[in-house]
């Protein structure tokens, strides 16, 4: 049961002809091979697949792909030259934000969506923020001083 | 972990939508937000054969003000209450319910008419609407009809919906300026489902208090007398035991763990309401 | 040895070299690989715990997609025995034979281009099951009637062990207080991530089977999988790409590994399985679940005169390779009695078969269970005595003046001050402020209670401790092969595996320390067993000091040639010169590494006499002593409890730690952290509880927890640093003791605040409907 759908992805205009069944994530890592968005349960829990629908984060493992006709996707490699994205993978690697780097991208793109609507967060705020991205390795702790990090880098900026 | 084959229709408007219900042969199910259909149809959980997307219908995401309610669109975000984009007339209830649903992520698709359709007993908006009395609107092949919530909530993941309708919106009855309100979710974790979740409000001058329980094993239950005890003003202590009394007469099954859990969310969502 | 200049060294915090493609999603995982033609691989999984298994009915137009037990006949069973003579062992086939054991026991795979359409073929397939009961507890199978799991077997117990040490009758009679309790641990996964994965297919230009893994020891796999499917090992290659996390669930050969790369083989097709979340959850090797029934006898101080436990693990329905069923409570009778002294000690242990999921390593392994069993006990002698828990363990810690210390069980430990790092995490914590605080009371009504935990922690075992416990393989060594390139610039080929640990960069610290050469010209190649000797994978806290040391031998022996060749460039007299900053120094004059390479590689000529060409060494290296490097700690936790709700807070949590020298002081740090918030997993929120039918009741994340950002505290963290007398640079291992102490500082915090109540937690996790339970069932009400 295939249908065509046409949206973009990273400011790239794309058509395509696929299965009403294919997720986001899997269009995406599959038929566009974009493979940094990652797929830690499939069921909307965990956050590896965040990317961006229309600017706003969301989980592509339980997103259509024929459902998104019109609309415009961001992923982490989509990201490669924005400023704040910049910012914050610095901040990650400085401050040793990551292990495995599985739960990274969805990490990421998160933390970017969570400084545009709060520049300055508590850390407090930034574990509730974060709290729909799962990460088995670092206990948080680099992934939380990261992005206070990357708050206080932007707000330099 | 992927969905079986179904077939996927985007309406393009509400009587699209209905139509393409009645004509469908098998099973067929709308698709708002995607938050909870879609982790199911990924685990193969609900056999669905066709899927009917509400998303393109701008009549779905309207919202209406009138002096006494407001309406919103079923398709409505959880994000578009927490971020204060739609108007609110429950003195910011609305709001922090909202913020408390899910993750940041999961609120920006997820709307309000999928998660009432859902009738999770757990959800967040379920034992809100009863709390704030709200009513769905349905739309059908036969035209419109409104059902008070608990009217609508039969049973857990059970409502009034016919096969061949959809939500069209959720009217919620403006609270007065000076009602107070108390929102208290146990859930094991952020963002996690309530193990239980109380909403009190209460307007002294008005002689009015609700107090609603939700998040148990069955739909939310209003009790009248923890209410009535709140708008008498009994102390924190003698509140706990007139609600554990009327758990226990209400919800004869929980356990002593389970009455003391749910008589403390209560206990607490009042507090803070008169706080 | 040489100090190098550029502070990139040993205990320098270098920032992660492998940061940088992970960052940028560049990470190559398995699901990742684009091999043309591969097909995607879903199995049908069994539905029922226990059942004979009639045929399996494939629609007629699936007949070539869908493979069955007899389809892999050729293919060895899977068999993990200890060298005991009683140990009662398993075969477990690719797919099953004709009897399941648990639900998840693999029955078939599906092969189709997309794995939407092979999970599509799984749907449209019957199977015939003919159904037993259930034994879906330890207490059902070890009941005197119950049916045989394995039907050839005695009962349903893989190993019963029995040990006693010590003079017990003397320690009960002088005993003031012989405290009895049952305790238990629950079932739950590592649940890494990036779940498993396999993908296998036939190099013809090669004749080689390759078979992708996300896997801890590729090379181990390969012998697996050549000695399963009867291949020469030359004709297999094992590749582990990046692995996202874990833990010990990707340190076994699994069936799903066996079942894809036999069916690549019988196809001369491109296959691949990637397992999804509930698969994981319920198919994947389970963690834990441990039940102790343990006596302490002391006397009117505290001090501990004789410990006695009976241990009961329920090992699940296969035993794992190369671990083996009895591995849990194995460790645990052998480390029960941790970092304090203990006179006399008497253990008996079950491994324990059962319709549930094979249990395998994780993180911690025994030890979590061991630690908690221990330190809550030593927690309720205090609490029977009236004294501090914080005296009472100061108390039966292991002196720094008896190190080395021979523990009751026959360990060695090697160094230490247990104590003081207890003495330095109560200061840390403030245990003076905390008694006054609970004096005092909450605003809030909640309780408040202080909870510490001491662990000893074998890592690194070297051959002695693997043939003591004798698994089918000896994981005792590790290799390196060290290659300075014409360029200068260095690649380290070696046998482990580096998933999230940060061993691309901290081996290159090594080859820094010893070679002088900056961390940035040195890259680390690992999970390939084409690409190093062979080695043993990473696991069992290992890595960092076994292919630390080898690295350091092999770079050692490449900088002798370095300074020879450099020495004989420069002109000078001098045997040798000195290394750093990437060049040879003498007293007047200095030539770069890359002149030095390309005169070993490319120009002979201009050697000196007799020094062979090349840059190639390679080397290996076991510890001096193979009874292991021994790191400990104290955890100390402060705990809210909010008596209405059963909610818990941490509101401080402070680590001690010493793991001997500290390679990386900052991932030295984010292991500990990431170790407790998996230990807070298992204290807190993680179980897989099963059903009287034998049906597992967590198979997604709505309903197996792991602990999120605002669920975990910010870890305080000391840092202690006693070098181990046996390892290369003092290093001890220090992967998995972060998860071995929290359940059991937690509980005690909990039972600490919860004490006013009369209430008490024996049970992990620790839910907030436990704590309401304990409450309800406690002497005083709060109400
Ligand atoms: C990780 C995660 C955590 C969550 N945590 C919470 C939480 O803490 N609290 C909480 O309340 N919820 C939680 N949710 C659920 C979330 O709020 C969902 O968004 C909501 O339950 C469903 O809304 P939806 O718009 O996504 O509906 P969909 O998933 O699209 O649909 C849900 C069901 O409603 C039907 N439906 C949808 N719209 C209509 C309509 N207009 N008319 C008739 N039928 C309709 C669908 O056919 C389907 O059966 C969580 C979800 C996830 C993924
Ligand atoms: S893979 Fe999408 S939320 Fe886990
Ligand atoms: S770094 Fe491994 S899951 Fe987060």
């Amino acid at each position: 049961m295939k249908q065509s759908v046409s949206l973009t992805v990273n400011d790239r205009p794309v058509e395509a002809t696929v299965e009403s069944r294919l997720s986001l994530a899997d269009f995406l890592r599959l038929e566009l091979r974009l493979t940094a968005t990652h797929l830690g349960c499939e069921h909307g829990v965990c956050g590896a697949c965040t990317v961006l629908i229309n600017g706003e984060p969301a989980r592509s493992c339980i997103a259509l792909t024929v459902s998104l006709g019109g609309d415009e996707i961001t992923t982490l490699e989509g990201l490669a030259d924005d400023p704040a994205m910049q910012v914050i993978k610095q901040a990650f690697h400085d401050k040793h934000g990551l292990q495995c780097g599985f739960c990274t991208p969805g990490m990421l793109i998160s933390t970017r969506d969570l400084l545009k609507r709060t520049p300055r967060p508590s850390e407090g705020a930034v574990r509730d923020g974060l709290s729909g991205n799962l990460c088995r390795c670092t206990g948080y702790q680099g992934i939380v001083r990261a992005v206070l990090k990357a708050a206080e880098d932007l707000a330099a900026s | 972990m992927k969905p079986a084959p179904f077939s996927y229709y985007r309406a393009t408007s509400i009587d699209d939508a209905i139509t393409a219900l009645s004509g469908a042969d098998g099973m067929a199910a709308v698709l708002a937000g995607g938050q909870s259909l879609v982790p199911m149809l990924n685990l193969r959980l609900s056999p669905v054969d066709h899927l009917i997307d509400l998303r393109s219908i701008a009549a779905l995401s309207r919202q209406e003000e009138t002096p006494e309610a407001i309406c919103y669109g079923a398709l409505t975000t959880h994000a578009a209450f927490e971020d204060g984009a739609v108007p609110d007339g429950t003195n910011g209830l609305m709001r922090y319910a909202a913020s408390h649903i899910a993750y940041r992520a999961v609120r920006n698709r997820g709307t309000l008419g999928g998660a009432l359709a859902l009738a999770d007993p757990a959800a967040d908006w379920l034992t809100t609407a009863v709390a704030l009395d709200a009513s769905v609107t349905l739309t059908g092949p036969d035209g419109q009809r409104c059902l008070a919530i608990t009217d609508f909530v039969v049973g857990p993941y059970y409502t009034q919906i016919a096969e061949d309708e959809i939500i069209d919106s959720v009217v919620v009855p403006r609270r007065s300026a000076a009602e107070r309100w108390g929102y208290y979710k146990v859930a094991p974790k952020v963002g996690e489902y309530a193990k239980s979740l109380a909403v009190a409000l209460i307007d002294p001058a008005k002689a009015s208090a609700r107090l609603v329980i939700g998040a148990w094993s069955d739909v939310p239950l209003v009790l009248k007398a923890g209410a009535s005890a709140l708008l008498e003003g009994v102390k924190q202590h003698d509140l706990a035991v007139i609600v554990q009394n009327e758990l226990d007469l209400k919800m004869p099954s929980l356990s002593p763990a389970e009455r003391r859990l749910h008589t403390s969310s209560v206990v607490r969502a009042a507090e803070q309401a008169r706080s | 040895m040489n100090h190098s200049d550029t502070k990139q060294g040993i205990g320098a915090s270098v920032k992660r070299t492998e940061d940088a493609r992970l960052v940028n999603g560049q990470g190559t995982y398995l699901a990742d690989l684009d091999i043309p033609g591969t097909l995607e691989a879903a199995f049908i999984r069994s539905p029922v715990a226990h059942a004979r298994l009639g045929a399996v009915k494939v629609p007629s137009e699936y007949s070539n997609q869908v493979f069955l037990a007899a389809d892999l006949d050729f293919a060895h069973p899977i068999v993990a025995a200890t060298d005991d003579p009683q140990f009662q062992s398993t075969k477990q086939f690719a797919l099953a034979k004709d009897k399941v054991r648990f639900v998840g026991e693999m029955i078939a795979v599906c092969i189709a281009p997309t794995r939407a359409q092979a999970e599509d073929i799984a749907q449209s397939c019957e199977l015939e099951l003919d159904e037993l009961p259930a034994l879906w507890d330890m207490d059902v199978a070890t009941a005197p009637d119950a049916l045989l799991i394995h039907e050839h077997w005695r009962d349903n117990i893989y190993l019963k062990t029995d040990v006693s040490v010590g003079d017990l009758e003397r320690a009960r009679k002088d005993a003031t207080v012989s405290l009895s309790k049952s305790l238990s641990m629950g079932r739950h996964g590592a649940v890494p991530l990036e779940c498993r994965g396999v993908l296998a297919h036939r190099d013809r230009r090669l004749n080689e089977l390759t078979v992708y893994s996300s896997t801890q020891f590729p090379h181990v796999l390969r012998t697996c999988i050549s000695r399963a499917i009867d291949l020469p090992e030359s004709q297999v290659r094992v590749i582990a790409p990046d692995v996202g996390g874990g833990f010990g669930a990707k340190g076994n050969f699994s069936p799903e590994e066996l079942t894809i790369a036999a069916l690549a083989m019988k196809l001369d097709q491109p296959i691949r399985w990637i397992e999804d979340r509930r698969e994981n959850l319920i198919a994947s090797p389970h963690a834990r679940e441990h039940r102790y029934d343990v006596t302490v006898h002391a006397n009117n101080d505290g001090l501990i005169l004789g410990i006695e436990a009976m241990i009961r693990v329920d090992a699940g329905a296969y035993s794992v390779w190369p671990w083996t069923a009895a591995m849990e409570a194995g460790m645990v009778v052998g480390i029960l009695p941790g970092p304090y002294h203990v006179p006399a000690y008497a253990a008996k242990s079950q491994s324990i078969c059962t319709n549930k999921t094979p249990m395998g390593p994780y993180r911690g392994v025994g030890r979590t269970g061991a630690c908690f069993a221990m330190d809550v006990m030593l927690d309720a002698v205090a609490r029977e005595l009236h004294l501090d828990p914080a005296d009472v363990r100061l108390l039966n810690l292991i002196k720094p003046e008896d190190m080395p210390y021979q523990s009751i069980t026959g360990k060695q430990y090697d160094s230490g001050d247990y104590p003081e790092a207890a003495r330095k995490a109560l200061a840390a914590i403030d245990i003076g402020a905390i008694r006054s605080r609970q004096a005092a009371g909450e605003k809030d009504d909640r309780l408040i209670g202080f909870g510490m935990s001491s662990y000893t922690e074998q890592t690194a075992h070297g051959t002695a401790e693997w043939v003591s416990r004798g698994l089918p393989v000896v994981f005792g060594y590790e290799p390196a092969l060290a290659r300075l390139t014409p360029d200068g610039k260095l690649i380290l080929h070696v046998g482990i595996q580096n998933h999230g640990q940060g061993l691309e960069t901290t081996l290159a610290q090594v080859a820094s320390e010893e070679l002088g050469i900056a961390v940035a010209d040195v890259v680390v190649r690992h999970g390939d067993s084409s690409v190093s000797p062979y080695g043993m994978g990473t696991f069992g806290s290992r890595s960092m000091t076994m292919a630390g040391g080898a690295v350091s031998v092999a770079c050692g022996q490449l900088a002798d040639k370095v300074k020879r060749i450099g020495a004989h460039l420069l002109q000078t007299t001098a045997d040798a010169g000195t290394l750093s900053d990437g060049r040879v120094h003498t007293e007047t004059a200095s030539v770069a590494l890359n002149e030095v390479a390309e005169a070993a590689t490319l120009h002979p000529e201009r050697l000196p006499e007799g020094e062979e060409p090349g840059l190639d060494i390679s080397a290996v290296y076991e510890p001096k002593r193979s009874t292991g490097a021994f790191s400990y700690a104290t955890h100390a936790c402060v705990m809210a409890v909010d008596p209405g709700t059963g909610e818990m807070e941490i509101l401080d949590y402070v680590v001690v730690h010493d793991c001997g020298r500290m390679v990386n002081p900052m991932i030295v740090e984010a292991q500990v952290v990431g170790g407790v918030a998996q230990g807070l997993g298992t204290a807190l929120y993680e179980e897989i509880l099963y059903d009287e039918n034998g049906q597992p009741l967590s198979s997604t994340f709505l309903d197996y927890m792991i602990p999120g950002c605002a669920e975990v505290p910010d870890v305080r963290m000391l840092h202690m640093e006693t070098p181990s007398p046996h390892t290369k640079y003092g290093i001890k291992g220090l992967g998995e003791g972060g998860a071995i102490s929290p359940p059991a500082a937690v509980v005690n915090a909990l039972n600490d605040a919860l004490k006013s109540l009369g209430a008490e937690i024996t049970q992990t996790p620790v839910t907030p409907l436990r704590v309401l339970e304990a409450i309800e069932s406690g002497a005083v009400s709060p109400l």
